[in-house]
C-alpha cells in the first residue's frame, strides 16, 4: 500500500490510557454517586457540572480515549498524500445515493464485500479513527444514515460548530399551529442555560433581536465576506436577514480552562481543532471535570441496559460489554445519566427490559422510540456574485462556521402549504478546493482560466428543514440483528412527510429567488433531499411531558417510569425547529444536572 | 497591526530558509512562492525533489506518457501556474487506479487506447507524439458533449477531467500557485469584506452603507 503520512497518527497513548483505564476501573473498584453514560455534548456536559458541585461521577464511554494533541489533524493540506483525502484501500464511506438504494444493514451489503470497514458519509481521512464500522453497528428498517462515533467526546470532535439556540417559536409550536403539543417548558426556562453555556464554553455570533433565533451572550462575530456582502443586502430589500453564523467557538478565549486557546482564524473546525478553540467536549468539559478528582472515565464501556432494582422502580446502575474482552460487567451507583446520543439512548432504554418493564424501561406509555425527528437537508442554491467575478483570491474562509439565513416563513404571515419553516446556512469566496470547477465546460487555457473567474465570486447555500414530530416515525428493537456485542439493534420507520416535501419545494424556489435577487449568475438550484438523518440533529425518541401516559421523561428528563434515571441527550427533545441541535443539548442538559444536585443535596435522588 | 503581521513574517521567512535548506531546495522558491506556508513549502519542495520518472503502479510508460498529454491539455501551463503535467495528476490517477476495481482501471486504460486510436485515425500517431494542434483538435471533438458524453470517447473525456480537477486543485501548485488560497493560516482576526469594517472594499467595488 501507498505509504500515507496522513494515515500515520501515532495512537499509542491513547490506546495504552483506554487499555489501562479499562483494565484498573471495574465494579466495585470505587463508589461513585452517578453512572453517566456517554462522553459528547450530553454526558460531558453531565460529568462537568456533577464533578464540580463534588459528586463522585463514573463517566462511561463506549469508545477509546483520544489524544486530542495527535487526532486534530486542523490545518494538513490535501496534498500531505497523494490520495488527496480517499480513504485507504479496503475503508470506504457509504455514498449519499447508497443510503436509499441499498438494503439494510448497509454493512453486510454484498457492495462492501471487499471492504474491511464501511463508514457512514461522516467517515474521512479525519474522522476515520472515530467514526463507527457499520459492520460492527448495523441497523435495519428504512433508510437512514445515522452517524455515530465512538471516541472519547463523540460527534463534538467533528460536530459543524453551529451553535443556535431554540426559542419561544420552538417551545411553544403547537400554540401557533395546532400541531402536537407545546415542550412542557418555555424559553425563559432554558434561557439562563444558553447563557451560561455561552459563557461557559464560548460562542461567537451578533445579536440580531430576532424571535426566531434568540440572541446570546455573544464573543468575537465572524464577518461577512464580500460575496455574502453582496447577498445580504440584496435579500435585506426583500426583508430577509443575512446574519454571522453562530459558533460553538472561542474566539476570545474562555476563564478557567487551560486546555483552550481563541480562535486563530483557520477554519476545517470539522476536522477538529488543534488548538481547542472549537467546543470539543474532551477539553471543554471532560479533562477539566476530571483535574476535579471527581470523575472517572472508563473507555470501552459499551453500555448494553440499564439494571433495575428489584424493590422499586429506580435503577440500580448499568450493565456494561467491555469493547475488548466482551466482559460484562454490572456498574452500581444512585443515580444513571444516559447521554450516548438520543438514538443509542433510546435504544438502552428499549434493551433495558424485565418483568416490570417488558417493553423496555421508560416505556410505559408505549411512545419510548417515537417522535424521531430531525431536519431535512439537502436542498441548496449557488450561483456567482458579479461583484467579484474576475478579481483576485482574498482570504474568505478564516473562521469557524458560515453565515446563515434565519427562518422566514410562519413568523407572522401563514404559508398555504406547510407549517414551521426552515433556514440556510451558506456562503461563498474563496475556498481551499473550487468546487465549482467541476460546473464550468471545456478544457485548456479557457477552462482553467474561468475557473480562476469564479473561484472568488461562488454563494451556496443549504436548508435545514423541520421535521415535524410524528409518532409513526420511530424506532425499535430489531427482533432478530444485533450488533458485534450481541445487542439488539435498531430498526427504524421513518421518513419524511407531506409537510417537509410541500416545503423543500418552497425552500428550493425561496433560494432560487434571492440569488436572482443578488443577480448571481448560472443559477443552480438542488431540489432533492438528502437521506433521512443526514442532518446528525435527531431528536424526540424519549419526548418530555408533563403526562407520563403522553411522554417518556418529565420536564427535566427524568423518566417517568424511574425516578433516577435521568436523559442529557436530546432524547427528550419534543420539536426542534431549524436550528442545529448541539448548544440545545448542552443547554437542557445542564438545566436537569442542575435538578438533578438539588435532589441530591435533598437526599431525595 | 501591521507592526506584528510585519514581525510575524519575518519569522515565517526565516523557518522557510531553514527548512528550506535542510531539504536542499534552493532559496529561489521561498521567493517566488511568497503565499506558501511552511507546512505548503515543505511538501512543494519535496514534490519538486521528487520529480523525476515515477514509480508506476498501475499504467505502463507509454499509457502514463498520454495521460501526461491529456492532463496537461485539460489544465495547461499558463504565465500563472504550470498546468496538470507539473502538478503530477498523472501520478495522482495512477495511484487512484492502483487501489480500485480493476473494472475502473480498464475503463482508463480503454479510454487510453480508444484516444491512440483517434489520434492515429486522424493524425497518424498515437496520442502521446501528437503536436498542441492536433491534441487540441482531438479534446475539442471528444469534450463537445460533456453534459451528456454518448460515444465512449466522451466518457472518457468526463472522467479524465473530473480526476485532473480533483488531482490538480488539491495540488500544491493548484492551490498555492494557480488559485493563490490565502486561508489556513494562524490570523488574528478574519477580516473579510472591508464594508464589514465601515470602509469601501477594494476587492468587491462595494460601498460602506448602513443597512
Amino acid at each position: 500500500m501507498q505509504d500515507d503520512p496522513t494515515l500515520n497518527v501515532n495512537l499509542t497513548r491513547a490506546l495504552g490510557e483506554s487499555r489501562r483505564l479499562a483494565d484498573s476501573i471495574k465494579p466495585g473498584s470505587d463508589r461513585w454517586d452517578v453512572i453517566v453514560v456517554g462522553s459528547g455534548a450530553a454526558g460531558g456536559m453531565a460529568a462537568f457540572q456533577l464533578a464540580m458541585a463534588g459528586v463522585k461521577v463514573l463517566l462511561l464511554e463506549a469508545g477509546r480515549m483520544i489524544d486530542v494533541r495527535t487526532e486534530y489533524r486542523t490545518m494538513e493540506w490535501p496534498y500531505a498524500s497523494n490520495r488527496r483525502g480517499r480513504l485507504p484501500p479496503g475503508e470506504r464511506p457509504i455514498a449519499v445515493a447508497e443510503y436509499s438504494f441499498l438494503d439494510r444493514p448497509y454493512g453486510s451489503n454484498p457492495a462492501f464485500k471487499k471492504h474491511t470497514k464501511v463508514l457512514s458519509y461522516a467517515g474521512n481521512q479525519f474522522t476515520r479513527n472515530w467514526v463507527v464500522d457499520e459492520r460492527q453497528h448495523p441497523t435495519t428498517g428504512t433508510p437512514y444514515s445515522w452517524v455515530r462515533a465512538r471516541i472519547l467526546g463523540g460527534k463534538t470532535n467533528f460536530w459543524g460548530r453551529g451553535a443556535l439556540r431554540y426559542g419561544p417559536l420552538q417551545f411553544g409550536a403547537a400554540s401557533r399551529d395546532g400541531f402536537d403539543v407545546d415542550w412542557p417548558i418555555s424559553y425563559d426556562d432554558v434561557k439562563p442555560y444558553y447563557d451560561k453555556v455561552d459563557v461557559l464554553l464560548g460562542c461567537s455570533g451578533t445579536n440580531e433581536g430576532l424571535i426566531q433565533v434568540p440572541d446570546g451572550v455573544f464573543q468575537r462575530p465572524s464577518k461577512l465576506n464580500c460575496v455574502e456582502v453582496a447577498f445580504k443586502r440584496a435579500i435585506a430589500k426583500m426583508g430577509r436577514h443575512y446574519i454571522p453564523g453562530r459558533a460553538g467557538v472561542t474566539t476570545d478565549g474562555v476563564l478557567n480552562n487551560k486546555y483552550r486557546a481563541r480562535c486563530a482564524g483557520r477554519g476545517r473546525c470539522g476536522r477538529g481543532c488543534d488548538i481547542q478553540a472549537a467546543f470539543h467536549s474532551p477539553t471543554a468539559l471532560i479533562y477539566p471535570a476530571r483535574d476535579s478528582g471527581n470523575v472517572t472515565v472508563r473507555p470501552y464501556s459499551i453500555v448494553s441496559e440499564v439494571l433495575l432494582g428489584e424493590a422499586s422502580n429506580r435503577a440500580s446502575g448499568v450493565r456494561v460489554i467491555d469493547a475488548n474482552t466482551n466482559e460484562v460487567l454490572d456498574f452500581k451507583a444512585p443515580v444513571v445519566v444516559l447521554g450516548a446520543g438520543t438514538l443509542d439512548t433510546t435504544r438502552i432504554l428499549l434493551n433495558s427490559r424485565s418483568t416490570r418493564h417488558p417493553s423496555g424501561l421508560g416505556n410505559s406509555s408505549g411512545l419510548l422510540g417515537c417522535y424521531l425527528s430531525e431536519h431535512l437537508m439537502g436542498i441548496r442554491g449557488s450561483g456567482y456574485i458579479p461583484a467579484r467575478i474576475g478579481t483576485e483570491t482574498t482570504l474568505d474562509d478564516g473562521r469557524p462556521v458560515s453565515p446563515y439565513i434565519p427562518r422566514f416563513r410562519n413568523l407572522t404571515d401563514r404559508h398555504p402549504d406547510f407549517i414551521r419553516g426552515y433556514h440556510f446556512q451558506g456562503g461563498g469566496g474563496c475556498a481551499e478546493y473550487p468546487t465549482m470547477a467541476h460546473e464550468i465546460a471545456g478544457y485548456g487555457i479557457a477552462f482553467k482560466s474561468s475557473v480562476r473567474r469564479h473561484y472568488p465570486a461562488l454563494i451556496s447555500l443549504g436548508g435545514f428543514g423541520e421535521v415535524l414530530p410524528r409518532k409513526e416515525n420511530r424506532v425499535t428493537l430489531d427482533a432478530t440483528v444485533k450488533d458485534a456485542w450481541g445487542i439488539p439493534v435498531l430498526r427504524f420507520d421513518y421518513k419524511f412527510g407531506d409537510n417537509e416535501l410541500k416545503m423543500a419545494r418552497d425552500m428550493a424556489d425561496s433560494i432560487e429567488e434571492m440569488l436572482a435577487a443578488a443577480h448571481a449568475e448560472d443559477i443552480k438550484i438542488e431540489r432533492e433531499p438528502l437521506p433521512p438523518g443526514w442532518s446528525i440533529h435527531e431528536i424526540g425518541t424519549a419526548r418530555m411531558g408533563d403526562d407520563p401516559r403522553t411522554s417518556v421523561t418529565d420536564r427535566f428528563c427524568r423518566l417517568h417510569d424511574a425516578k433516577n434515571v435521568y436523559i442529557a441527550d436530546a432524547a427528550p427533545f419534543v420539536c426542534g425547529g431549524t436550528q442545529n441541535t448541539t448548544w440545545s443539548i448542552l443547554a437542557l442538559a445542564w438545566r436537569t444536572i442542575d435538578f438533578l444536585k438539588e435532589r441530591l443535596r435533598a437526599g431525595d435522588a | 497591526m501591521p507592526m506584528q503581521r510585519a514581525a510575524a513574517s519575518s519569522c515565517v521567512q526565516v523557518s522557510r530558509r531553514v527548512a528550506l535548506k535542510a531539504i536542499g531546495t534552493g532559496i529561489g522558491a521561498v521567493v517566488a512562492l511568497p503565499w506558501l506556508s511552511d507546512a505548503g513549502l515543505l511538501a512543494f519542495a519535496r514534490i519538486q525533489e521528487t520529480n523525476g520518472p515515477p514509480k508506476l503502479r498501475v499504467l505502463s510508460p507509454p499509457q502514463f506518457e498520454a495521460l501526461e498529454v491529456l492532463v496537461d491539455a485539460i489544465i495547461p501551463a499558463d504565465d500563472r501556474s504550470p498546468g496538470a503535467k507539473q502538478a503530477r495528476v498523472a501520478d495522482y490517477v495512477d495511484l487512484l487506479l492502483s487501489e480500485n476495481d480493476r473494472e475502473l482501471t480498464l475503463q482508463w486504460i480503454g479510454g487510453l487506447a480508444a484516444l491512440d486510436a483517434e489520434a492515429t485515425l486522424r493524425f497518424q500517431a498515437p496520442f502521446s507524439r501528437l503536436g498542441a494542434d492536433h491534441v487540441d483538435a482531438i479534446l475539442q471533438s471528444i469534450s463537445h458533449n460533456e453534459k451528456a458524453p454518448r460515444t465512449a470517447l466522451e466518457t472518457f473525456f468526463v472522467m479524465a477531467k473530473e480526476a485532473t480537477i480533483r488531482g490538480y486543485y488539491t495540488s500544491a501548485t493548484g492551490i498555492h500557485e494557480e488559485l493563490r488560497y490565502k486561508g489556513n493560516q494562524f490570523l488574528r482576526e478574519f477580516v473579510g469584506c472591508e464594508t464589514e469594517d465601515g470602509k469601501d472594499c477594494p476587492h468587491c467595488g462595494q460601498k460602506h452603507i448602513q443597512l
